[in-house]
């Protein structure tokens, strides 16, 4: 018991930790891609850590929804991590919930996050408001088929008996299901985290914006936590993607060294998922809002011809 | 047998029968006639739901025998009750959700004091709830449908109690014949049962399926799948549930949304698991395969709405196709000889039955309280009612939330069972069919996210940002009786959430009587703090945990405080306007603009149309007037039952000329047909 | 290396580069513009090539060695090559338009790769090459028939032909090791060289008489 209250804390740590460097590191390495120098990968924590200084202005139109949606969001966010493996092959919450939960977390912080957008009475919360929920609305199908065909195959929904499962030799995880499985979550992950074929995480001020648009009335300790929740969310689905899908190295036990050759391991594959982010974002320009169904209905395929080629078979 | 649940069975329905009356009695004196319908109503409901618990938990329920109401000489019709565990789950919901709108109507009631009969309200209301607890209780196909007459008649009286409004009559009268059609199969199912067994008692009828042929059987699956889809507002036979729906009372439509389409998920579930035998697989394809189609549909129907009541009658819709989905895969698992996945199935359906009657009532409660603060149903002309109406704006809350199907609610939990019941079932069979379960478990996670766009606009454009009309802005909390009716609900909520490995154990009796082995203790692990989807290992859930867990990261963002925040100061100021005049309430996001991009998403499904004329003087960017026009096409009105009812009416006129009203034609008539039938008889 | 494992992983690469295959095809359904629709087959044909190449290197067929080669010359290098001049030299318009929308014709491809995995089911047995190849190659062959009518513009037309071809060669090298003769496989591939060479002339035709590649506009044709 003692050791998954340590996990627990731990994880929580390494999620508040390394959120923000994820999301500096593309920022980052984004930058230097397009010939400019970036601010540098520390920038979000000294973002947030300015952000939680700073009075707060609150609209005189908002409701206390607008003042409990920032914790909601966060809370909803770290949570969701608690029941993702990152090091090692056991997740410290994945006995309260797995990818199901995971998922309806996700969508917890996702709906206070669009009630703040409306709260503040103003055009652009109700726009992104709007956006967001539409673009996850029709991107929840491909995410839940593609979860489906991992958890088919693993006979289960909980995160950490899909990774051992999943855990094997590394010729095998080249599988056709996986491979159109991980195709169809990374075009999820691009839209759930709101990166450019999708929306611009850059913009702001602009129509196209989405979820800047519902954190425009947002200031101070608020907006702290919610752009630290974005990045903690956006973590979580990077984590989900690479250690379900590719979980090579994940430490089995507790031991030191396994820890430390799992954590070395995690790191370099987010990394590699980042990287792929990075150069996506670089090569593409952003779609039309009326365009991503073509992209999201792709991922929809994509995920059932996972589930095809698996399971017709069998 | 233990007597104690007949007993205060009788003391209910007595009290239901008391509170008509009172009704009646003062039907001049509005707080009279107020007091003493609906607290009778509140009292018989306290009595059934004790009751039908205890007959549950102490295990009375399975073999309860039938208790006689009244005596009767005629043949084949005896009106008995029976308390199994099935009635008595269904008993339960009616009772829990009478009981809050009961209450709930004691301070909604007073909104008609001088401008409408209170006391035929009660009455009719007393009526409903009584018919429809008969429905639910009664042992015999023939007092079924009596019971279920009288609540279709009660109902469309109470539909209709604003009958001013053309609307409301009209809607009235599409519920009575879509009605009627229903109750038409059912008759003749049950008449198809009858003839099998001999009977009308649901005793006699119990596996009879297993005894008939085929296609009597067959036949028999149709009738009650039309009979009771029509109830339970199944697409495409939903059309009056829309309609009828919204232009009752709200207290009444919490009842009809939140229960009264139960009843058609009752029986289905009376009929296809305790009447007609081990089911041929199509039967389950058939119910899955509709059960999605209803909640796809229902959730994006529900999304274009802009009447607040009318949105939440198309989410009924959407939540009794999630019910199907469990009881098509519980039905499918019977065919393939699963019973304990049989049973995991029926729970999902069964305990989103329950969920749905809890956080619908609720939605409708507060949807009363906020169209009758608003004076509107249009939910354009509401807003910033988060501020005026703080607690009914946390109800709704709590049951948005739920029925969006998001942690740590009771939507969630039970939306977690039908996924998992899906998930398991993939392994029971290796034919195609098999991908049916994976599809539809797509199909509800895009039913679940489209309900919580659904809800973010509800809730958001009802409560949150600036009020949109004078009457909004002038809107006054409900009266505490109003928030208590729903306080008791969204207790409800957070408990059917919290501790669903409490309630699993009220259906043990229930999937023991109609599918296989009871599943409460596989279903809970580590003293039932987590839910568990029945194989080991194969997934869990615990809503406490993650609540508590979620207490637990609080400390985060106090630290953080503590640490950074603590001198900081909050200011109020005005939303940011882009530098213009400040914001008026006309600059909002609107409902409709709202779900615009998923109105252009599915346009193949709504075909929106939009008029928009402007009147300028010199240039049309400087428009005097604007006038915009929008609509979206119920594909299933205006292409199946318009042509349809275009061709009864043009078979009507046809047989007109029959009708030619002469006494000779009419004789002759008669006597044609009379030789005819000689002829036959030879 | 151990036999055994050396067949699995076979089996898998094979798996894995047909069904890649498959996603080139679903996004040439998706693709807008013609250059890019155009390098799309190309890696399409480029993955047909690797397929070759693995069941060469793995089965020890050298005569499939020729068809990767030929593979890899003519659809991977010729004529994309010589559909991307056509395409610049005419200077048509970027955009493909499709009867059907994107979203639509995504789905019914979808239902086409369902399909196509259950009539390829019974044959199971019969393959050892990893049993999506089969089943791949009859949706490729679906699936360009679809994007065949579901294009307006010419080039297009072509373009969906080739894929269909690519679905048919696929299933020829899967097969392979039950003795599709190297002649026939031949045939196929300058067949359809040909066929892309007069069908490439023919659209200049069109667009020269109609100053538009519309197969819309052949309906004038008619007396």
């Amino acid at each position: 018991m003692s050791s998954t209250a340590f996990d627990f804390v731990l994880q929580t740590a390494l999620l508040l930790g390394l959120a923000p460097l994820v999301s500096g590191c593309i920022k980052n390495w984004k930058a230097k891609l397009q010939n400019r120098r970036g601010p540098p990968v520390w920038q979000v924590y000294r973002d947030i850590g300015k952000f939680l200084r700073k009075d707060m202005v609150v609209s005189e139109h908002a409701s206390w929804v607008f003042s409990y949606a920032p914790y909601v969001v966060f809370i909803s966010a770290l949570l969701a991590g608690l029941m993702v493996p990152m090091v090692s092959t056991q997740a410290p919450l994945s006995l309260f919930g797995g990818v199901l939960a995971l998922v309806g977390l996700l969508a917890l912080g996702r709906f206070f996050l669009a009630l703040g957008g409306l709260d503040p009475a103003s055009a652009f919360g109700g726009m992104g408001s709007s956006r967001e929920m539409t673009i996850a609305a029709i991107a929840e199908p491909a995410l839940m088929l593609a979860i489906f065909t991992v958890a088919l195959a693993a006979g289960s929904t909980d995160l950490s008996h899909i990774v051992q499962a999943t855990l094997g030799p590394a010729w095998s995880l080249l599988n056709p299901r996986h491979v159109l499985a991980f195709a169809a979550l990374f075009i999820v992950l691009l839209a759930e985290t709101g990166r450019i074929p999708v929306d611009n995480p850059a913009t702001h001020l602009e129509l196209t914006m989405i979820h800047e648009a519902m954190l425009l009335e947002y200031s101070g300790r608020y907006l702290a936590l919610m752009e630290w929740g974005a990045s903690i969310k956006q973590l979580v689905l990077m984590t989900l993607l690479v250690n379900v899908f590719f979980p090579i190295g994940l430490a089995a036990d507790a031991s030191p060294a396994a820890l430390g050759l799992g954590l070395l391991s995690y790191l370099a594959r987010l990394s590699l998922v980042a990287g792929v982010v990075v150069l996506v974002e670089t090569a593409n320009a952003k779609l039309r809002l009326f365009r991503v169904p073509d992209l999201l209905s792709a991922a929809f395929v994509l995920a059932s011809l996972a589930l095809f080629s698996t399971f017709l078979f069998q | 047998m233990d007597q104690f649940s007949p007993i205060l069975l009788n003391l209910g329905l007595l009290g239901y029968v008391l509170g008509a009356l009172a009704g009646l009695v003062f039907f001049r004196r509005s707080r009279a006639a107020n007091l003493g319908a609906f607290g009778c109503a509140a009292a018989a409901a306290a009595c059934t739901g004790l009751a039908c618990v205890h007959a549950l938990l102490t295990g009375a329920a399975t073999d309860a025998g039938s208790t006689r109401l009244v005596p009767t000489l005629v043949p084949y019709v005896q009106f008995t009750v029976c308390l199994d565990p099935l009635s008595c789950f269904f008993g339960l919901i009616l009772s829990l959700v009478a009981l809050a709108l009961s209450i709930y109507s004691l301070g909604y009631a007073r909104g008609y004091y001088g401008r409408k009969s209170v006391g035929v309200l009660g009455a009719f209301y007393n009526v409903l709830v009584l018919a429809t607890t008969l429905v639910f209780l009664s042992d015999n196909a023939f007092f079924f449908l009596i019971a279920w007459e009288i609540m279709a008649l009660s109902a469309y009286c109470l539909v209709s109690f604003e009958h001013e409004q053309n609307e409301t009559r009209n809607a009235g009268v599409l519920f009575f014949v879509m009605s009627h059609i229903g109750t038409g199969c059912l008759i003749l199912g049950f008449l198809l049962l009858f003839q099998a067994s001999g009977g009308y008692g649901f005793a006699g009828f119990h596996a009879l399926g297993d005894k008939m042929a085929a296609s009597p059987r067959n036949a028999a699956f149709l009738l009650f799948l039309v009979g009771f889809g029509v109830k339970a507002g199944l697409v495409p036979l939903h059309i009056w549930l829309p309609a009828a729906h919204p232009v009752a009372p709200s207290n009444v439509s919490a009842l009809l949304s939140g229960v009264l389409i139960k009843t058609g998920i009752y029986g289905l579930a009376r009929v296809l698991f305790d009447f007609l035998g081990t089911p041929p697989n199509w039967w389950g394809v058939t119910v899955l395969g509709l059960g999605t189609l209803s909640a796809v549909l229902g959730v994006l129907y529900a999304l274009m709405q802009h009447d607040l009541k009318r949105l939440l009658a198309y989410h009924s819709i959407e939540n009794i196709g999630i019910i199907l989905m469990g009881l098509g895969a519980a039905l499918m698992f019977l065919h393939t000889g699963h019973p304990v996945l049989a049973s995991l199935a029926l729970v999902a359906g069964l305990y989103h039955t329950i969920n749905h009657a809890v956080f619908k009532a609720l939605l409708f409660l507060g949807a009363g309280a906020v169209v009758h603060a608003a004076h509107t149903r249009d939910m354009e002309e509401m807003g910033g009612l988060a501020k005026r109406m703080p607690h009914t704006a946390l109800f709704f809350l709590i049951g948005a939330v739920a029925i969006s199907a998001l942690p740590p609610l009771n939507g969630f939990v039970s939306e977690w069972l039908v996924y998992q019941s899906l998930l398991q079932g993939f392994g029971t069979t290796s034919s195609l069919i098999r991908l049916m379960f994976p599809l539809s478990g797509a199909m509800l996670a895009l039913t679940g996210a489209l309900a919580a766009a659904c809800f973010v606009k509800a809730f958001g454009i009802t409560f949150l940002a600036q009020p949109r009309s004078t009457h909004a802005a002038q809107a006054r909390e409900a009266t505490p009786t109003m928030l208590l009716g729903q306080g008791l609900l969204a207790a409800a909520c957070v408990f059917l959430g919290l501790f669903p490995t409490l309630f699993l154990k009220v259906l043990d009796p229930v999937t023991r009587q109609l599918a296989g082995p009871a599943l409460s203790t596989q279903l809970s692990l580590a003293n039932g703090l987590v839910l568990s989807g029945a194989t080991p290992g194969g997934g869990s859930v615990s809503t406490l945990g993650l609540t508590a867990a979620a207490a637990g990261l609080l400390l985060v963002p106090f630290a953080l405080w503590l640490v950074y925040a603590r001198r900081t100061r909050v200011r109020l100021g005005p939303t940011w306007d882009c530098g213009l005049q400040g914001l008026t309430p006309r600059m909002e996001y609107t409902a409709t603009g709202f779900s615009k991009p998923i109105r252009m998403i599915f346009k193949a499904l709504f075909r929106p149309r939009r008029e928009v004329q402007r009147e300028y003087d010199f240039s049309p960017y400087f428009a005097k007037t604007l006038r915009f026009e929008s609509h979206v096409e119920e594909l299933f009105l205006t292409r199946l039952y318009r042509p349809l009812y275009g061709a009864v009416w043009q078979a009507s006129r046809r047989m007109r000329a029959l009708q030619a009203g002469s006494l000779q034609a009419y004789l002759i008539y008669i006597f044609v047909i009379l030789l005819v039938l000689l002829l036959f008889a030879l | 290396m151990n036999p055994a494992i050396s067949t699995d992983i076979a089996a898998q690469l094979i798996a894995l580069l047909a069904v890649l295959m498959l996603v080139v095809q679903l996004l040439l359904v998706v693709q807008r513009m013609l250059l890019t629709s155009i390098r799309l087959f190309a890696v399409q044909s480029m993955f047909l090539a690797g397929i070759a190449a693995v069941v060469a290197f793995f089965h020890g067929a050298m005569h499939v060695y020729i068809v990767a080669g030929l593979t890899f010359i003519g659809k991977v290098m010729f004529l994309p090559w010589l559909l991307d001049r056509q395409v610049r030299r005419m200077r048509i318009g970027q955009e493909i338009e499709p009867l059907v929308n994107f979203p639509t014709s995504m789905l019914t491809c979808g239902g086409l790769t369902l399909l196509g995995y259950i009539v390829a089911r019974p044959f199971t047995s019969l393959e050892r090459l990893g049993n999506n190849t089969l089943a791949v190659a009859i949706t490729l062959v679906l699936t360009g028939i679809f994007l065949m009518f579901n294009r307006r513009k010419a080039i297009t037309q072509v373009l969906a032909l080739l894929t269909v071809e690519n679905g048919v060669m696929l299933a020829a090298v899967a097969l392979t090791t039950y003795g599709m003769p190297l002649v026939v496989e031949l045939g196929i591939f300058f067949d359809v060289l040909v066929a892309v060479m007069v069908l490439a002339i023919l659209v200049y035709r069109i667009r020269e008489s109609f100053d538009s590649m519309d197969v819309g506009k052949l309906t004038q044709l008619k007396g």
